[in-house]
């Protein structure tokens, strides 16, 4: 087996070497290594954002390579990314990122965040739920656009704490 | 209790309350706070919708519940508070005065086919959350039309109140009282586990949720079919040529 310092190697290796994918394979482990191009949204904004890691750019699968069984693709937080707070939706709903139509968006890509500020609205059932930040930090990232369906634990924002 | 001549909005107050209470570290005490003010100035529907609120007209009441607190299956009993509620409306309003009114999904009350009570429930969450998935205190916020000066004439083809409905005269305080107490019930409903009577009640009130014609709008755009009821977690369901649709959020069109 991989142990987890020769797995954070690995990704250092992807990151610093920019590479899209990598696939090993030896003693019986088969490991592959994607970095997926994350857009946030369709629609993404010609925002500006700030150069930096987008959250969990790393997906890792990894699974014993019996004979012609394909690698599972799991997700895992990496460790790498650890400064990198990956908010996800506590309920099924849909997700809207301003109070009302017409109003500012609670938060941008770049917004300072505090503990407890608002980051959006999940709507299930006609209940608003206001999704708090748990973090101080800034928003690297949003996944969802407004008014879209959201699932239980599906990722909304990146937030890089401090 | 706290009564207001005028309130912005009552389930601002309530959340003024949560706040503040929060700060000293006891915010379970407030479990069953209940806001009434006799007139809002900035009363609010879905989506920053203005609820009419003149002073006298009508009953404008914020109720705070816990419902993550429940015994059995929390993250259950927070999916159908809202739901609870409009049956608790919808209970204590006919205790009180003896008008029946029907539910629309999931829970305005309507009279006549015009609204007569409408309700807004906001939360607060931090993605850790206890008990139910990141579910703190529910604001349960609830505007009853009682008398027709409750709304502008233009919103009368849209509206309706108690008093217009029975053609008498209503006191408000006994449907307050009545309303209160059917909440109160039902969300001791919710926190036992009691869903079947919650569903059930919502069901024998709620006759457009099935067989209707309805159109939402979804991930893939606007859409229409035929309303199937409700699930156990009190999604709409919705047939269409291309199955049944699960409907928890948005907005929903009876044509």
């Amino acid at each position: 087996m991989v142990d987890i310092g020769q797995l954070k190697q690995i990704l250092e290796l992807v990151r610093e070497h920019e590479l899209s994918e990598l696939e090993l394979e030896s003693e019986g482990v088969r490991l592959k290594v994607r970095k997926e191009t994350l857009v946030a949204g369709g629609a993404a904004a010609p925002r500006a954002e700030p150069a930096a890691p987008p959250a969990g750019a790393v997906a890792t699968g990894m699974a014993p390579a019996p004979p012609g069984a394909a690698p599972r693709a799991a997700e895992a937080q990496a460790a790498p990314e650890i400064e990198l707070a990956v908010v996800k939706s506590p309920i099924v709903g849909t997700f809207y990122r301003a109070a009302e139509p017409g109003a500012r968006n609670f938060v941008e890509i770049g917004s300072t965040v505090k503990k407890g500020d608002v980051l959006c609205i999940i709507e299930a059932m006609k209940l608003m739920n206001e999704i708090e930040s748990e973090y101080d930090g800034e928003i690297a990232n949003a996944y969802v656009e407004n008014g879209q369906p959201v699932q239980y634990a599906e990722r909304l924002f990146a937030i890089r704490t401090r | 209790m706290l009564f207001f001549p005028t309130a912005g909005s009552t389930n601002d107050v309530a959340a003024a309350c949560v706040e503040r209470w929060t700060e000293a570290g006891d915010a379970d005490a407030l479990e069953g706070l209940v806001v009434l003010a006799d007139a809002q100035t900035a009363g609010r529907g879905r989506h920053g919708r203005v609820w009419q609120s003149p002073p006298g007209s009508g009953l404008y009441v914020s109720v705070l519940l816990t419902p993550w607190r429940a015994r059995v299956d929390p993250a259950r009993a927070a999916t159908l508070v809202t739901l609870a509620a409009g049956v608790a409306l919808a209970e204590g309003v006919e205790a009180a005065t003896g008008l029946r009114a029907d539910l629309k999904w999931p829970n305005d009350l309507l009279a006549g086919g015009r609204k007569l009570s409408g309700i807004l429930a906001e939360a607060s969450s931090s993605t850790g959350g206890r008990g139910a998935p990141g579910l703190d205190t529910v604001i349960v916020g609830f505007g009853i039309n009682v008398h027709p000066a409750a709304f502008p004439a233009e919103l009368a083809d849209r509206a309706t109140s108690i008093e217009t409905e029975l053609g008498r005269a209503v006191d408000r305080a006994p449907v307050l009282a009545a309303v209160l107490s059917s909440l109160a019930g039902r969300y001791e409903d919710l926190l036992a586990g009691r869903f079947d009577a919650i569903l059930d009640a919502w069901r024998r009130r709620a006759p457009s949720a099935v067989g209707r014609r309805v159109r939402w709008t979804g991930p893939e755009g606007t859409r229409e079919g035929v309303a199937a009821g409700i699930d156990d977690r009190g999604a709409l369901l919705v047939r269409t040529a291309g199955g049944t649709e699960r409907i928890v959020a948005g907005e929903v069109a009876w044509l």
